[in-house]
Parts: C-alpha cells; sequence; structure tokens
C-alpha cells in the first residue's frame, strides 16, 4: 500500500499532463449504454485499479462540471463542485447499486443533491448582499449581448443564457438543464430527482416557457 | 382534452418525438387554447435557444486536480482483504496515512527533546523515576543548571567582557574625579594651590607682608 501510495502521484500527474477528456459524448447515450459501460469499470474502481480511476474520472469530469457551471454559472464555484462531486464518489461508491439505477443517473443524483446543499448554504449569503448589487451586473451582461436582429454566436448564446437560467427557481433550472443541456431522458430525470415522470413535463414546460420570457426581456428573441 | 391533460404532450410535441395521432391531439388543441399555443411558441423559442449554445467545457487543471486526488481515496487492498484482517486494516487505514506518521515522528521528537532536557534517559529509567515529585525535581535541576550555563556563556563573550571592561574603567575614573573633587574642597581654604594673584584681587597688606618679613629673615 505504501509503495503504491508513493508512486502514484507520479504516475498520474504524468499522465494527466497529457490527459485528454473524453470525447464528447450525450450524458444520455451514456446512461443508456452504462449498464454495460461502466459497471465492469466500478467493480475495476473497488479492486483498487487506478487506471479504471482515470477512465472514470476523464469519462464523467466533462459532465459533472457541464452540470455544476449551468447551476451555479460560475467557474470556480463548478470546479469546487466537481472536485467535491468526485470526492463524494471516491469515498461511497462502495454504496453504489448496479439494480437501482445505472451509474450515470446515481452520479448525477449525487452532484445534483450537492447542488442543491450549495444553493442552500449560499442562499442566506445571496440574501445578505442586496439585491441591487447582483441584478444590474447581470442584466447588464445581458443587454449588452442583445443584438438587434436575435443573433447570437455561441459563446454569447452561452452567456446569455446562464444569465437567463439563474433567473429560474432551482426546481425548473435543474429541470431544464438536465433535459436541455444534459440530455437526459424524462424516466431519468424522474430517477434523479426522484419525482414521477409528469412532473418533470410540467417542471420542464414551465422551466421553458420562464426561460423565452427572460430571453425576450433580454432582447435575444423576437 | 384539457390543458392539464395535454401537458404531458407539450414536452414532446415541442421536441418532435411524438406518434402521428398524438400529434394531431395536440394540434387539434392548440387551435382552441391561445394559452398553450403561447406555451408551445416559448417552450421551442427556449428550446432553439439552449441547442445554440456550445458545450461547456472543464479547464484542464480540473481533470489533473481529480486525478491527483484519486490516491488518497483508492485503497487497492481494501477490495482484496477480507473478515478479520480486513477488520484489522480498516482500524489501522487512519493511522497509515502520511500525516499521521508525520504527526507521530514531531510527537516523538518533541517528547525526546524534553525528556532530554529534563535529564531523563530511558535506559536507566525506573518506576520510581516517573513520580511527579522526582519528575519537577529533575526538571527543575536541570532548568538551573541549564540557565548557569547560559549565564557563564553570556559573561564569557569577548563583547561583554569588553563592555564590562569600559563600564569598569568609566565608573573608576568617576570614583577618582569624586575623590580629587572632595580633596580640593577641602583644602582650597588652607592651601591655596594657586598664587594670590591667580584669582584676579591684588593682596591686602596683611597677606603681602609675612612674604616680606621673610624674606628679610633670610
Amino acid at each position: 500500500m505504501a509503495v503504491h501510495s508513493m508512486t502514484l502521484p507520479a504516475t498520474i500527474l504524468r499522465d494527466a499532463a497529457r490527459a485528454t477528456l473524453a470525447p464528447t459524448k450525450r450524458l444520455a447515450d451514456r446512461v443508456a449504454s452504462s449498464l454495460d459501460q461502466d459497471l465492469p469499470i466500478i467493480e475495476r474502481c473497488l479492486k483498487g485499479d487506478e487506471a479504471a480511476w482515470e477512465h472514470l474520472i476523464k469519462s464523467y469530469t466533462r459532465h459533472v462540471y457541464a452540470l455544476c457551471y449551468r447551476f451555479t454559472g460560475s467557474g470556480s464555484e463548478a470546479q469546487d463542485l466537481t472536485q467535491e462531486v468526485f470526492l463524494r464518489v471516491f469515498s461511497t461508491l462502495r454504496s453504489f447499486r448496479a439494480g437501482q439505477g445505472t451509474f450515470a443517473v446515481w452520479l448525477t443524483r449525487l452532484a445534483r443533491n450537492l447542488l442543491i446543499d450549495h444553493y442552500r448554504r449560499s442562499k442566506l449569503q445571496r440574501l445578505s448582499d442586496p439585491l441591487e448589487e447582483q441584478l444590474p451586473k447581470l442584466e447588464d451582461q445581458a443587454h449588452a449581448a442583445s443584438r438587434t436582429d436575435h443573433l447570437l454566436a455561441g459563446r454569447e448564446a452561452s452567456e446569455v443564457l446562464q444569465t437567463a437560467l439563474a433567473k429560474l427557481s432551482p426546481e425548473l433550472r435543474e429541470t431544464a438543464i438536465l433535459r436541455d443541456l444534459q440530455g437526459l431522458e424524462y424516466r431519468e430525470i424522474a430517477a434523479v430527482l426522484k419525482v414521477p415522470e409528469g412532473t418533470v413535463k410540467s417542471r420542464l414546460n414551465r422551466g421553458r416557457a420562464e426561460l423565452a420570457r427572460t430571453l425576450r426581456r433580454y432582447g435575444v428573441l423576437p | 382534452m384539457k390543458c392539464a391533460e395535454l401537458e404531458g404532450l407539450i414536452c414532446d410535441y415541442v421536441e418532435a418525438t411524438l406518434s402521428a395521432v398524438e400529434r394531431q391531439l395536440v394540434e387539434a388543441h392548440l387551435q382552441s387554447c391561445e394559452a398553450c399555443r403561447a406555451l408551445v411558441r416559448d417552450a421551442r423559442a427556449a428550446l432553439a435557444f439552449t441547442r445554440k449554445a456550445p458545450p461547456v467545457e472543464p479547464p484542464p487543471e480540473l481533470l489533473t486536480r481529480l486525478l491527483f486526488l484519486v490516491p488518497s481515496h483508492c485503497d487497492p487492498g481494501a477490495a482484496q482483504a477480507s473478515g478479520a484482517r480486513a477488520r484489522v486494516a480498516a482500524w489501522f487505514r487512519p493511522i497509515l496515512q502520511p500525516r499521521f506518521a508525520m504527526g507521530m515522528a514531531m510527537t516523538i521528537l518533541s517528547v525526546s527533546i524534553v525528556a532530554r532536557v529534563a535529564g531523563i534517559t530511558p535506559r536507566q529509567l525506573t518506576p520510581t523515576d516517573l513520580h511527579p515529585a522526582r519528575v519537577w525535581q529533575a526538571v527543575d535541576d536541570k532548568v538551573h543548571r541549564v540557565c548557569e550555563r547560559v549565564r557563564k556563556f553570556y559573561l564569557s563573550l569577548r563583547l561583554v567582557y569588553e563592555i564590562q571592561t569600559q563600564l569598569h574603567e568609566w565608573s573608576q575614573q568617576l570614583r577618582e574625579q569624586d575623590a580629587a573633587a572632595a580633596a580640593r574642597d577641602s583644602d582650597a581654604p588652607v592651601l591655596p594651590s594657586r598664587g594670590p594673584e591667580s584669582n584676579g584681587f591684588p593682596l591686602s597688606q596683611d597677606q603681602a607682608e609675612p612674604k616680606a618679613k621673610g624674606g628679610t629673615k633670610q
């Protein structure tokens, strides 16, 4: 064990230097195939296989980070939360039961619970900051990006979308992110949020409508 | 069909994943319901805008950080160990962490330094040496010895010696000056040290006379 602990960081750092993230793949695709794809990896992880851990991290970093970033709207917070999610995975992977859903859903639920915890923790801080100080900055950002022809480049669209998402309630925001940005199926979202599929669809309709109204206010939708 | 019943289908209608029959059902309702038409219009617009946004890319350093976290949480022996061995390993796992090893080493070092200062040598240690009074006596004795050594060392420093010598000389000079001044003050009325003219006043008749008389005798 001591030898393993001494040699592992150097190996990982060397590999990480040339590491590239796994090719982009929709989370829904991973969810659909994760029963076949992730279970052997998880078994290897539980046996302490370093390469399996690396594979798991590389496969899911993009998804977890995107979820955290879209929910919080902050790169640094998203990084910290992603790290927190994986720390939780390292310590609780044994509690994952293959029969109770796919690993992707389990991981997404874990990330979502941490995000909600973070939202509640930071709620007091947000309340203590005067709203007048926050809103002008966000809305100026959005209005600066607005165009008369309602056409935005990808990066600008992403920033405006982020500002508009921040206006949604946590329930509507997480549903919209999981479906429209992460690409999960309704049943998977229902499993992550532990609500019926009908509730997921209802929240999604309301979330999309509210998002459209906000984007229209920013002048990026006709 | 009521709006609430249609709500579940609107999501799929917006995403164009409905069957032909369901689509006709929804479209029939939309022709007569302005609220649902607005909902579909907004949902479509939001979905189209959301799909324009590029995927979020994590910074490369995040992956490095995550990979670096693996060793402290990945225990290759845990899965293989079983039964009593696993339980024993689980007990000792926190202790075998590098941070605890370092803490333990620092504790042993600190205790050994204190023991050395207190004059306690483990080889000669007997149960009576652990009595509080004995320990206190040993510590007190050692502290006094150390203080004395420090004092001697300080006094033997060249700089301290030179300062002391200089101070001694200065005090000696002051004492001599004081003694000389005292002697002057006591002798001045009887034996003036200087001539009678030195004070700037001419000698009186009585003062000049003995000199003249002495001079006649000789």
